[in-house]
């Protein structure tokens, strides 16, 4: 399977997908049920990660289409290179807005579990943002579909080029030095953050810190997030700086593939019943599986963050 | 100078330095920067607890921690030292080298003295925290971050090797 399959398949998720958990969420709201309403919330968190390889592998599908050197036309004259851009523009945007939703959706997960209810101004503000999420998710669908099916724009003008919201943020890190810099100064600042927090909490499911309370921890939470959303946030910057860094990087895809899995990881240990556990207790031995991988799922990010200029092209 | 020219000349840093393998200066580098999580991320944790982001009353149960966050800091310290070794005369005039390790040392430092102050206080859990244990916490973020820009920096300041 090549990226460009893997991006026809992907891109259901953050459309088809995105559709029905907003369809689970209205079930949710109107039957008044928490445990729905949680589903929903971690769905959203899902389609936005599920969101990262879309964009990634848009690019590297896009390469192989357009088979020319940016900024000169694609190699078929039937593949126009402004419509893929206006795609690709469409698309981070549509990533941005739904990385924001997913992060309001995070924050209402974790104040379920300390406050047992969804305070009514964070459901507020995702419903918000889902309806504008499914708004530009459609746009760069539909653009994303008239690359393949030219009947659609049957009898219009070419598109002529010109600066997508993709290429200026390129353009912008790629002429001002310093944000690069200081984008990777930000990221490993956040892989700081959220490594550290990470290891206290499965070093107490792990029983090294057996005496720690599970509420103590729960406080915590939010700054790991907080590294992860400085890291996807720089993260992306870089690679839509410089998708060509990466779309033929095999240590990127691995690199990938450990955030979506640490990521899925953190969502299920969210909802084990191991932080009910009392202070000096020991967790049940699933609970220390999932701690241990998550250790080894998370260096598993860094290792092959290490690695990308190493096994790939980077940099 | 003439030190820093012998240290790199080492079969130790050649083999760094000229290696093709995974295992010579990617893996050292994958390595310091595993540390690093492990020592200032670890770090600014326990920093959070001290100011407040912590029950009261729960401290001395994070007592465990300080051995990991060592191993860590030994782990950077081998790696670092490693790292330097393969480009001995063009990192050591590096000033932005120095700056990060006064970063690192006092961060260290930091650490060490908020757990015998804090941690090591038997009254701990049932005494609010002094006004002091939060600056120290607070300078020991300071140093912590410092430490990963100025580390970070160093491939962008002053004479560089390159990867």
């Amino acid at each position: 399977m090549s990226t460009t399959h893997l991006h026809l398949l992907l891109n259901h998720v953050p459309t088809v997908g995105f559709v029905m958990a907003i369809g689970l969420s209205i079930v949710a709201i109107i039957a008044r049920s928490d445990l729905l309403k949680q589903v929903s919330l971690v769905a959203f968190v899902g389609i936005a990660l599920v969101a990262i390889p879309t964009y990634v592998t848009g690019n590297a599908a896009a390469q192989k289409l357009c088979a020319a050197e940016p900024d000169e036309p694609c190699a078929d004259p039937a593949i126009s290179r402004p419509l893929i851009e206006r795609h690709e523009g469409a698309a981070v945007l549509f990533l941005a807005v739904m990385l924001v939703t997913s992060g309001f959706a995070w924050i209402g997960l974790w104040q379920h579990r300390r406050m047992k209810q969804f305070p009514a101004w964070n459901l507020a503000i995702i419903a918000v943002l889902c309806v504008l999420s499914l708004g530009l998710a459609a746009r760069a669908a539909a653009i994303g579909g008239e690359i393949r099916h030219p009947e659609i724009r049957a009898g219009e003008a070419p598109l002529a080029a010109e600066p997508t919201l993709a290429r200026s943020i390129a353009r912008y890190i790629n002429n001002t030095p310093w944000t690069w810099i200081s984008s990777e100064t930000l990221h490993f600042v956040g892989l700081s953050l959220l490594v550290g927090i990470v290891l206290l909490i499965d070093l107490r499911a792990l029983g090294v810190l057996r005496a720690v309370p599970f509420t103590a921890l729960e406080r915590l939470l939010p700054w790991a997030a907080l590294g992860f959303a400085v890291n996807i946030v720089t993260g992306m910057l870089f690679f839509v700086a410089r998708p060509d860094f990466y779309t033929e990087n095999p240590a990127f895809y691995w690199k990938l593939l450990f955030v979506l899995l640490a990521s899925a990881n953190t969502l299920y240990f969210f909802f084990d019943e191991g932080w009910t556990t009392s202070p000096g207790s020991d967790v049940r031995l699933v609970t220390k599986v999932i701690a241990a991988s998550a250790l080894v799922l998370w260096v598993g990010v860094m290792y092959w963050g290490s690695m990308l200029p190493f096994i790939g092209n980077s940099f | 100078m003439a030190f820093l020219e012998w240290l790199q000349q080492q079969p130790y840093s050649v083999w760094m330095n000229e290696s093709s393998s995974l295992w010579a200066f990617p893996m050292f580098l994958f390595m310091h920067t595993l540390g690093m999580s492990v020592v200032a991320g670890g770090s600014a944790a326990i920093d959070f607890a001290v100011l407040g982001l912590w029950p009261r009353g729960a401290l001395k149960s994070l007592n465990n921690v300080f051995p990991v966050l060592m191993a860590g800091f030994a782990l950077n310290a081998f790696t670092g030292v490693s790292i330097f070794m393969k480009d001995a005369a063009t990192y050591g005039i590096n000033i932005d080298l120095y700056v990060k390790l006064l970063f690192v040392l006092a961060g260290m430092a930091l650490l060490v003295v908020i757990r015998r102050r804090v941690f090591d206080n038997p009254e701990i859990d049932t005494i609010p925290v002094s006004s002091g244990a939060k600056a120290l916490a607070w300078a020991s973020l300071a140093c912590w971050t410092g430490a990963i820009v100025a580390g970070r920096l160093i491939a962008y300041v002053g004479p560089v090797p390159g990867l």
